[in-house]
Parts: C-alpha cells; structure tokens; sequence
C-alpha cells in the first residue's frame, strides 16, 4: 500500500547536511539531556526563600476549543510543583515560589481580555500560558501597556508590534514547512503534493508557508484549498482533492477532530498514497482506520514514551509523573488518555524560566533580551534558540529542534530530529515569496 | 470533473440527503403538530450520538443494540420537552421557542459537564471498510444510513396513513381544533409528535456517531441544515421534507466538491429563497385556506 522509501533514517541523518537537534546522541537514539537552571544540580546551594511569582493560564478550559487549553493545566502545574519542590525559581540569588492562576476565556476574544485584566490586575502574573488565536488579538493590546508575556502556542500570532507576545513552543508552522522536506528526503521519487486545511487564520497562514515549502523543495503542488472551517461532511472535499491524484496527502493543521475523518474518508475513497500532518491523534483514527492503512503516516507530535527520549529521560520522568498524578485511579485523575496538549505549554513555560533565572530578574524586557542573547536555551524538546524575525518581524519564536514522527504499527515514534535555522536560510527567498503571493506575511494579515 | 469523481459525488449526495431527511423528518413533524419550532432539535441528535457513546464505546454493547437504545431514550426527552416546554408555552410560539433555545444550551453543558468538552469523543467504526459502486467507494457506515433511512421513512408512512393513532395525529396538524372536535386528545397527539420526533433526531444522531465528531456542541451544525429542509420543504410537510433534504444533500455535496462547504451553504439558503419567492408554501407545502 505504501511506497517504498529509498534511503533509512540512519543515511537520512547522516547523508542530510542539516544540523540535527542533539547531534550524536539523538543519532545513537539515546538519550539528550534537558538540562536546567530550575533542576535539582541549581537547587543543591539553600537560597533564601523569597515571594511567590504569579503565572497565569488564559485559555479555554471549556467549550470546543478546551481541548487545546485544559490538559495544558496538568503539565504546567507538574513543571510548577517540580520547580516548588526544589525550593523554587532560582532569581537574582533567591528562591522564588511558583503559583499559578487559571482563568477560562473559552477562547473568546472579549473573555480573554476579561481574564487578561483579572490575571493582572488581581492575580500580578508575570507570565501568561495560552492557546492564542483570537484572544492574542484581543489582549495583546493590554499586555503590551502591562509588559506581561504571553506565551501562545501559535507562532503565527507573533508581530512586531506585540513584543511581550511569544510562541512557538508548538511547533507550527516550522513542522508543516520541514514535512515536505522529510518525504522528498525519504521518497524522492515522489512528485506531486496535496494540502489542505480549515480556514482560519492560523490555517490560512500555516498552510501558505507549508505551500512555500513544498515549492522549494522541488514539489508539484496539485492540490491547495483551504476547506471551510464549518464542514460537517468530509466525503466531497476528500473526492476532490483525490481527483487530483496526488502521491502524498497533507492536512497541514487540520483540527484533530477534522484529521479523523479525513483520514477516513481517504482510507475509504481507496487513497493509497502517504500521509502526512501536523498532529495525528493516533488512537482516534485507529478506531476507523485499520492500523495497516496509518503505517507510515507522518506527523509531529512526539509520545513521550517513545524510546528515542532514552530512558532515564525527563520525557519518560513527564509521563510517569502525570500518571501517577492524573491517570487512571490516580489521586486527581482526568478520565482521559495524555495527550500532547498536556505537557505543550511547558516548552514556553520552562524556556521562560530558564530566562528569569539567566537575567536575574521577572522583568519582562530584560528577561527577552536575555533569552535572544542566549546560543542556546534547554527546553524540553531539546536545545532551543530565539528566531523568527524572517517570519514574523521580531525574533520571538522559541524554536526548539523539531521532532518528525511515523507511525509504526499502530505507534508514532520519532525518525528524525530537525533544527529549522539552517534548512529555513536555505530556502527562505523562495518559500517568502510564495506566501507573499498568498497575502499571509505578518505585514499582510 | 471526470466520470469517477462524478460518480464518487452522486453516491456522497445520496448518503447525505439519507441523513437529512432523517433528521429534518422529525422536526417537520414536531413542527406540523404544534406549530412550533424545536431549536432543541440539533441535540437530540447529539444525544442520540451520546447514547450510542456511553451504550458501544464505553460500555462494549453491539452497535445496533446501542442504536435501538437511542431511539426510546431520546423519544422520551421529546415527551418531557413537549410536557414542560411546548404545553406551557403552547398560546405563545416565541416563548416556546426560546425555552427550546435555552434547553439546547442546558443539553449541551449537562453533556461536557458528565462526558468533558474539548477534543471529539472517539466512537470505534464497527463496520470498517467501503463498498464500491461502479467505482464510488461508500463506507459500510454511510452505506448503513440509506436502508436505516427508508426503513425509518416507511415505518413513518406506515404509522401516519395506516395506522389509527397517526390518522388522528395527521388530523391535528390539519386542522387541530376541527380534530379537537372530533375527540383527539390534542395533548396526547403533540406528545406522541414529539416522541417521535426525538425518537428520529436520536436515531440519526446514533448512526452517524461513529462518523460525525462527537462533542456537546455536534447539534450546532446540524439545526441550521435541518431548518433550511424543513422550510424549504414546506413547514408542515413530511414528505416536503423528504424531497428538500434529497435536494439540499446534492446541492451541498456537488457545492462543496466544486468550491467549498460555506458555498454550499450559501447556494442552499438561497435555493430556499427562491423556493419561497416562488412557492411560499414550500415545495410540497399546501395554502391555507
């Protein structure tokens, strides 16, 4: 059913001139470090113990969107009680407690403005996690007055005029942009490349640079349509899209709800070439999809437990602690497998963190420009830079190395590990210029 | 567009107009009986979704006993709507309508309060795979809907033309008072109405659970198509509905082939218009004396 691919993902790490994310040790599949500041090797001197430091969480941990907000609540309150237990933040040469607050803008804009001031104006959060979106719209304009971050999951909510906003944690658009490059590493003998998504704003612009991408490296691009966000019936889009015969089929960042039945309806409409997105829910599509017809699939969202994290690893230590905590039967348990929301939040999160305890300071300003200093900054996808100024017009983008996954026997596993800088100065003329022509540049939207 | 996806689309537009005329069918009825519209009606679908939900996923029952489930559990949730809803507000169309408004919102909290919001409820497709007709490919699932849907329809026919209490119940959204005169119970026929029609609008919420996104919030999109049916259709004719939803089914799926879904639903309002500019009654609809 699948197509043969041409070269292993051992030649695929060692032919590719691109730096790779943890270099030798992620190419030996073992384990890379994700070395801290606020880990127990900062901890071992006694600091004194100073006031507690207000994080806040502005999402939706209700209605439709609560799936991309709610879980996040888990794994940043793992990463705050963690931090709590080793006596607290490290800055400027005294332990800080880390508290958080939450508050539901069932991603709205007008809620999230309401929650924006009430974090605070009431709460004082120095640091805000969300999902972005419309309520980085709507806020933006107060939090910068306030110099609070916002840490949203979507790098494309990142402008020049938003200083205090930044992203990336999540890894779009970057995935969807090295997607295209991974399978004509692997499958050069392929030519023809579909893609498609809803169409919101993130969808939009997300696919553009997705497009752009494909372009670049050398793909014909039968298929671009951004579908309406409100479709209920997936038949007719994917009758479409197939009529265009393509060899492999993108859903750039179709909603996880939208990924099932489209994968669906290509398993059933007989598409029998690979598969491509940014986040496959692998055990939702394994029940309406045999797990032969996934095989191959690629995505982003790394499992925790995969064994390319090594073991001890914070990863395999992340899932383990959240299931003893919100698992099955555990004290606080959520009735719900993890997911990848549960620990996406904390990349931005701890890379903050880390930056607080470099600048010695909660200072907004001073703790970003401490962070764009830095060569590298430990996050826990891997060693991290601060970038973006090409794509969004400042460097605001917490670029941590991008994990590219296939799935196997019903399982994602990691087969590559990618840093973006290199391959994105390579081709960014090009890849510009198309999403220019696609009116998604941040001076355009 | 070539001959095979032609043909792929003329076999989505069936399964498509099978599924809204199972869903719209019901609210035409609820609405010929009572003359009152049920905005509550897109989560009785979604209910219909749930209880297939909680009976196959979570609990393993077989997929059509979960489905037969849904039919008695929903049809009493149109009863208890028409007993404290509709009866109360019966002299009052407005007010019906916006306690049926508020009863969606309820239905939908009360359903991410027990079952969680956020991320789609996944349902297992118990018949995997696809059935090709002179190369269409239809998924056994979909295909199910079609004989679900004229099984259902002729059950309905049978009861309102054949059967004595579906006599009486056609009688009353003929002419109520004339119907009240002849010794109808008009309270027993609007709730024998809005049995039946919750009893559908739980049906196909059941059979397309393993295909549509299970989540509070499913009945959302489908309220808006089943409205357009229904009016299009002719308010208070069942098989006005029938024929209406068969259109709409094509005109959304080649739309949506062609362009894309908010087309479609833009083309669709605007054949309903023009329906009503030159049929107000709607397709089948008949003149009020």
């Amino acid at each position: 059913m699948f197509l043969k691919k041409t070269m292993g993902r051992r030649e695929f790490f060692t032919a590719s001139s691109i730096s790779i994310a943890a270099a030798a040790a992620a190419a030996a599949g073992s384990s890379f470090e994700v070395p801290s500041l606020v880990g127990s090797a900062a901890a071992a001197t006694p600091e004194p113990i100073g006031d507690p430091i207000h994080i806040g969480f502005l999402a939706a941990l209700s209605g439709p969107d609560a799936g991309w907000g709610l879980p996040g609540l888990t794994g940043n309150q793992i990463f705050i009680d963690r931090v709590n237990a080793e006596g607290g933040l490290l800055v400027g040469g005294e332990r800080r407690p880390l508290k958080m607050f939450a508050f539901d803008d069932e991603a709205t804009g007008s809620k999230a403005l309401q929650g924006a001031k009430q974090l605070v104006l009431e709460n004082d959060v120095r640091f805000i996690s969300a999902i972005g979106g419309n309520p980085a719209d709507a806020t933006h304009p107060f939090l910068s007055k306030k110099k609070v971050i916002y840490a949203s999951l979507i790098s494309t909510d990142i402008m020049p005029d938003r200083p205090y906003l930044i992203a990336g944690g999540d890894v779009t658009p970057r995935i969807d942009m090295l997607r295209p490059f991974y399978h004509r590493f692997v499958n050069p003998d392929l030519k023809r490349w579909a893609v498609i998504s809803q169409d919101d704003t993130i969808g939009l612009t997300s696919q553009a640079w997705e497009v752009g991408s494909a372009l670049a490296d050398g793909w014909d691009v039968v298929y671009d349509v951004n579908y309406a966000i409100e479709t209920t019936d997936f038949a007719p889009v994917v009758t479409a899209l197939l009529a265009t015969k393509p060899d492999v089929v993108s859903l750039n960042l179709s909603y996880p709800t939208f990924v099932v039945q489209i994968v669906e309806q290509l398993y059933l409409q007989g598409f029998k070439g690979l598969i491509s997105a940014n986040y496959l829910d692998t055990e939702s599509i394994l029940q309406k999809v045999p797990v032969e017809y996934l095989e191959g699939a690629v995505d982003s969202f790394p499992l925790f437990d995969d064994p390319w994290w090594g073991s001890p690893s914070w990863q395999h230590d992340f899932i383990t602690e959240w299931m003893a905590r919100y698992g099955p039967g555990a004290p606080e348990d959520v009735h719900r497998e993890i997911t990848g929301i549960d620990w996406d939040h904390v990349i931005t999160l701890k890379v903050w963190a880390e930056g607080v305890t470099l600048a010695g300071t909660v200072d907004p300003d001073a703790v970003l420009e401490t962070l764009r200093a830095q060569e590298s900054i430990p996050s826990i996808l891997g060693p991290s830079t601060m970038a973006g100024k090409e794509m969004w017009g400042i460097d605001n983008m917490v670029s941590p190395p991008i994990p590219i996954n296939e799935v196997r026997g019903g399982v994602k596993r990691v087969q590559a590990v990618v840093r973006f800088e290199g391959w994105f100065a390579a081709r960014k003329e090009k890849i510009i210029k198309v999403v220019e022509e696609k009116g998604q540049m941040h001076y355009q939207r | 567009m070539d001959l095979p996806t032609l043909i792929q689309t003329i076999a989505n537009s069936v399964v498509a107009g099978s599924v809204y005329a199972i869903i719209a069918v019901g609210l035409a009825m609820a609405f010929g009986v009572m003359k009152m519209a049920n905005f509550a009606h897109g989560e009785f679908f979604m209910a219909g979704a749930y209880v297939v939900y909680v009976f196959y996923a979570l609990l393993g029952w077989p997929f059509p006993a979960a489905v037969l489930m849904a039919i008695p559990i929903v049809g009493a949730m149109g009863v208890a709507t028409e007993r404290f809803i509709f009866r109360p507000t019966r002299d009052n169309v407005m007010a019906g309508f916006m306690a049926t408004a508020g009863l969606a919102f309820i239905l939908q909290v009360l359903v991410g309060q027990t079952w969680g919001v956020g991320l789609m409820r996944s349902v297992p497709t118990p018949y995997m795979g696809a059935m090709d007709i002179f190369g269409a490919k239809i998924g056994w699932q979909r295909v199910l809907v079609l004989p679900s849907a004229v099984v259902m329809l002729s059950a309905l026919w049978f009861f309102l033309y054949r059967v004595k209490a579906g006599k009486a119940l056609r009688a009353c959204a003929q002419d109520p008072e004339t119907a009240r005169l002849q010794g109808i119970r008009i309270g027993r026929m609007t709730m024998l109405a809005m049995a039946i029609s919750g009893a559908s609008a739980g049906l196909a919420g059941a059979l397309m659970a393993p295909i549509h996104p299970v989540t509070p919030y499913m009945g959302h999109g489908v309220i808006l198509t089943a409205f357009i049916i229904v009016v299009m259709g002719g308010m208070e004719s069942i098989a006005g509905a029938v024929l209406a939803a068969v259109l709409l089914g094509f005109v959304h799926t080649f739309v949506t082939t062609l362009f894309d879904a908010v087309t479609a639903q833009m083309v669709g309002v605007a054949i309903m218009a023009l329906v009503l500019i030159v049929r107000p009654q709607g397709l089948l609809g008949r003149v009020k004396a």
